[in-house]
């Protein structure tokens, strides 16, 4: 516990330092990376410790507020988060001191005194005890993101971006102030693990569960609820946009998670909404990220997509709780928190590739690249690993996590219960659309920047990025293939973790049950890779004897193919956004040339935004429209504040006779 | 070991005589003689003997995509029960392995017709991704109902003794499954009426157009992993459509045997009386599958298991 807690000590000194000295650029530089790396490894310690030393730690201090208090604990579902948080807010603050370089005139000191106040907020959220400690780290989480994401402030996209992030999250917490309110009236504390000893009704979990989802889905990006995510995430720098997608957005899922552990008795209709949230925001998120041109936007679409990975295990884990079948439940939620680790890797990695290519070249626009796999080896190399990750094949991590979320689904069509059947069989209907939807936007999206050649001249001559850009991106392509390969440590942690949220514990046959198969598959998947080699080495000595010939790529008989003529990302990604036409939307503006002799014309498609038009433009507009109303009764003359503030207190006083 | 050897040789050895008896059917058809039977060996053994040319735009990926995806089929192959062959290797979520491996597979192929910088090879490619979709998706709503029937997650024990006990009860759900699963085969294997693996030179062509710039080795191994492909997958087809689990040795090697020729054969005779389908209407095909398999769903819903 001293470790976690000195990892705090280390991050506040270092966010007073970085305030003080912020005029030195090199001084700011340096307290930067070690407080960052020092913080995050003494927090890294700490979590592991807590799974290899089996003992839940705790500490309060003596000061206390009002209402709230003081207390952090490190119980196994926390220690989860902070790995989480760590691995990836370390490995993006080296990278994001490397790529911030070019903006010497900015004042670092006061970004990267933010980049660990975010630090310090989210290792606070993960461990709070107490309600009133908890919903204060997440404004600070939300103030902080705030300022990282307009960075950039000079442009007006940017700081509309924020704003709307500010607004959106603001609603969220507003609820989450409501669910805790309640949730405290109920145990009479706002200590957790007080409420976790109390029980609470029927109608109230189903309200709790409401305001939950929505409270922490707007932060987490559930569709309907993600408008403010594409917007945010493609204007943040890279680095930012990391640690955004890759683990702030997780905090919604770790508040669902954590009140679930808290309430554990939730009708059974909650799991059914987890699991059509899942199925919505997977689908709907990678359709999304499909018609998108821009690289960043694109992966922002994707983080959603992936949190429907996440909330499909654990609205089937939430499933197996409510009837009792503890496999399900541990499996589903162990899915769910791996893939929330995983998630955060290789989103990362592919953040910070991104980022790589967008500081080479200046533009992150698809169809303005090309060929820049020979030109940035590193960046392509990894942003390849990431894609291979995301998708969820064999020998990535991806794999392994959507493995234990398909293990959960198949388990759950073999109950008896006919819910459980049709939802289950949709939920794994949807994960293999999702899974097969993702292999075609990241072929599009690695295809269209890294290969083929170049589709405008300045960017033939980038150059890869410095060392460090390009050091934490190996580490995280590393971690992608590790779990890949040897998922025994992060399952078993995942396991406890789960345990941790429906406060079970794990029966030894369960271990085996999951890890048998496991390793199967990673033996056929060493097989495979053995297979490769031997075809490899095949071909390779074959090849001696033969003649090798190096030609322009065959232009089907035309001799003059210029790199614009290739196939571009819109096409590629145009014939599946067609059959799903009726369920997106296009903005189309323009038309297609007529007739024989035809004139000039324009034509551009845009996805629309449904949840953006459709839903939210009409309720602000209606709350815009509503507001004006109440115009009427303010005239500014303070007499009348002061009748206002009488016949209020007059109706409080009839309220409380009566 | 020794099992896992013998399976992948006998794929090895006999799948690309399916692809002659295919050849051979549609010769018949049109009334020519056709090629000889032997003709795709011919064909592979001639382009392990060639040379290669390589574009100066491709980069190790497009080397890389042909060997993976021969090393996936191969591995693949160790699923399939074969007559009296047990399959040597299954495991829980074994499918789920395998529709991993050739999406990763299909993954390379697509971005090594990208690596190309060819409009046309893009054209193939995206179509691939596009259908390969659709008919994942199928394919699983499949190992669904074949899961739910057996009570089971491992691709042999939902075959074996499961399909034999499941035909007097849920025949018509077999049935519609197989017909669904055998449009996800014509997809898959790029057949006539999805796609024409005869030629290239058309614009609406999907498999064939991808791999348009590969040669020597590399198209060698593209072909074989096709020809390797046709016959795992059609030989789980013939496992859920013909219950032989019990029989006696012998009538099960007849049976598989007997079935594959047969699927050839049909598999020709389809392809001389159908035109290929208009690409728009494809994923209507798909979608058809899919309702088909989502039918048997509900037939198991209604009745109970």
């Amino acid at each position: 516990m001293n470790f976690f807690l000195y990892s705090l000590l280390v991050l506040s000194v270092s966010i007073v330092l970085l305030m003080l000295t912020s005029r030195s650029k090199k001084t700011s530089e340096i307290i930067f990376l070690i407080s960052q790396v020092t913080g995050c490894v003494l927090a890294l310690i700490s979590a592991v410790h807590v799974f290899v030393s089996r003992v839940p730690i705790n500490y309060r201090s003596n000061f206390r507020m009002p209402v709230g208090e003081f207390y952090v604990g490190v119980d196994f579902l926390s220690a989860f988060f902070v790995l989480t948080v760590t691995v990836l807010f370390s490995l993006a603050g080296v990278y994001g001191y490397s790529y911030l370089k070019e903006y010497e005139k900015k004042n670092l000191g006061a970004h990267y005194a933010l980049y660990n106040l975010a630090l310090i907020s989210l290792l606070l959220v993960v461990t709070a005890k107490n309600a009133v400690l908890f919903l204060i780290a997440w404004e600070m989480v939300t103030l902080s993101s705030y300022f990282l994401i307009t960075f950039y402030d000079k442009e007006k996209a940017v700081r509309k971006a924020g704003y709307l992030f500010l607004i959106a999250t603001h609603t969220g917490t507003f609820l989450l102030w409501i669910m805790f309110l309640l949730m405290a009236r109920q145990s009479g504390s706002m200590n957790f693990d007080q409420m976790a000893l109390s029980s609470f009704p029927l109608p109230l979990t189903g309200l709790l569960f409401i305001l939950g989802v929505i409270g922490f889905g707007v932060k987490t990006g559930f569709i309907p609820l993600h408008i403010w995510l594409p917007h945010a995430h493609p204007v943040a720098p890279s680095h930012v946009s990391a640690v955004l997608s890759g683990v702030m957005i997780k905090m919604g899922i770790y508040g669902l998670m954590r009140i679930i552990g808290i309430i554990k008795d939730f009708p059974e209709w909650c799991a059914v909404v987890l699991l059509l949230i899942g199925m919505i925001s997977g689908v709907g998120g990678v359709l999304y990220a499909l018609g998108q041109h821009e690289i960043k936007k694109l992966l922002a679409y994707h983080s959603i997509e992936n949190i429907g990975i996440i909330a499909l295990g654990m609205g089937i884990g939430l499933w197996g709780q409510f009837y009792h079948n503890e496999f399900v439940a541990l499996v589903g939620y162990a899915g769910a928190l791996l893939h929330v680790f995983n998630h955060a890797v290789f989103k990362g990695l592919l953040f910070l590739s991104a980022g790589s290519v967008i500081r080479s070249t200046h533009t992150g626009e698809i169809d303005h690249l090309g060929g820049l796999l020979k030109r940035l080896p590193w960046t392509g190399h990894l942003f390849l690993i990431g894609s291979l990750s995301i998708c969820g094949l064999p020998l990535f991590n991806g794999f392994i996590s959507e493995w234990l979320v398909f293990r959960a689904l198949f388990e759950g069509i073999f109950d008896s219960q006919m819910n459980a059947l049709v939802f289950s069989s949709l939920s794994i209907i949807a994960l293999a659309l999702i899974g097969g939807l993702a292999a075609a936007c990241f072929a599009k999206a690695f295809g269209a920047v890294f290969l083929g050649n170049s589709r405008s001249v300045e960017n033939a001559q980038v150059k890869e990025n410095p060392l460090l850009m390009c050091a934490p991106m190996v580490v995280l392509g590393g971690i992608c293939l590790w779990i890949g390969l040897f998922p025994a440590t992060m399952v078993f942690f995942a396991l406890d973790a789960a345990a941790t949220i429906s406060s079970v514990k794990i029966p030894p046959a369960v271990a085996g049950a999951i890890m048998i198969p496991l390793l199967t598959v990673i033996l056929v998947l060493v097989i495979f890779t053995m297979l490769v080699a031997v075809l490899f080495l095949f071909k390779r000595i074959a090849m001696k004897s033969l003649p090798i010939e190096r030609a322009s790529t065959w232009g089907c008989g035309y001799s003059v193919p210029t790199s614009r003529m290739q196939y571009t990302a819109a096409s590629f990604a145009e014939p599946i956004l067609q059959i799903f036409r009726n369920v997106l939307g296009f903005d189309v503006k323009g038309s297609k040339p007529k007739g024989y002799f035809p004139k000039e014309e324009k034509i551009s498609s845009h996805v629309l935004e449904a949840s953006e038009d459709l839903i939210f433009r009409p309720i602000f507009q209606g709350i815009e429209f509503l507001t004006a109303k109440l115009k009427i009764i303010q005239y500014g003359y303070t007499q009348l504040y002061l009748l206002y503030i009488f016949i209020f207190l007059l109706i409080l006083l009839i309220w409380k006779m009566v | 070991m020794l099992p896992v050897l013998l399976h992948i040789s006998v794929v090895m050895i006999l799948s690309p005589l399916l692809l002659g008896i295919i050849g051979k059917t549609k010769a018949f058809f049109a009334g020519r003689w056709g090629p000889p039977l032997l003709q795709p060996y011919y064909d592979i053994v001639k382009l392990f003997r060639k040379g290669n040319v390589y574009s100066t735009t491709t980069t190790w990926i497009f080397q890389a995509a042909p060997i993976i995806s021969l090393a996936t089929v191969l591995i693949s192959a160790v699923l399939i029960p074969m007559g009296s062959f047990k399959a040597p290797l299954s495991f829980w979520g074994d499918i789920i392995l395998f529709a991993g491996l050739y999406g990763l597979a299909r993954f390379f192929l697509v971005i090594a017709a990208l690596d190309t910088g060819s409009s046309f090879e893009g054209m193939g490619a995206s179509r691939e991704a596009t259908f390969s979709c659709l008919a994942e998706v199928v394919l699983f709503l499949d190992f669904i109902i074949l899961a739910l029937l057996s009570k089971k997650f491992v691709l042999s024990e939902m075959l074996e003794a499961n399909i034999l006990s499941s035909w007097p009860l849920f025949g018509p759900v077999l049935l519609l499954v197989g017909a669904s699963y055998f449009l996800v085969l014509l997809t898959e294997n790029s057949r006539i009426p999805i796609d024409d693996p005869a030629t290239h030179l058309e614009l609406t062509m999907i498999h064939e157009v991808m791999v348009l710039d590969h040669s020597g080795w590399d198209l060698a191994y593209i072909l074989y992993a096709g020809a390797m492909k046709l016959f795992v997958l059609g030989g789980l087809f013939l496992n859920i459509l013909i219950p032989s689990h019990g029989l006696s040795p012998m009538a099960q090697t007849i049976s598989f045997w007997g079935g594959m020729i047969v699927l050839a054969v049909g598999l020709g005779a389809v392809e001389s009386c159908m035109a290929r389908l208009r690409l728009n209407r494809i994923p209507q095909l798909l979608i058809g599958a899919f309702v088909l398999a989502l039918v048997g769903l509900l037939i198991i819903l209604v009745k109970g298991v």
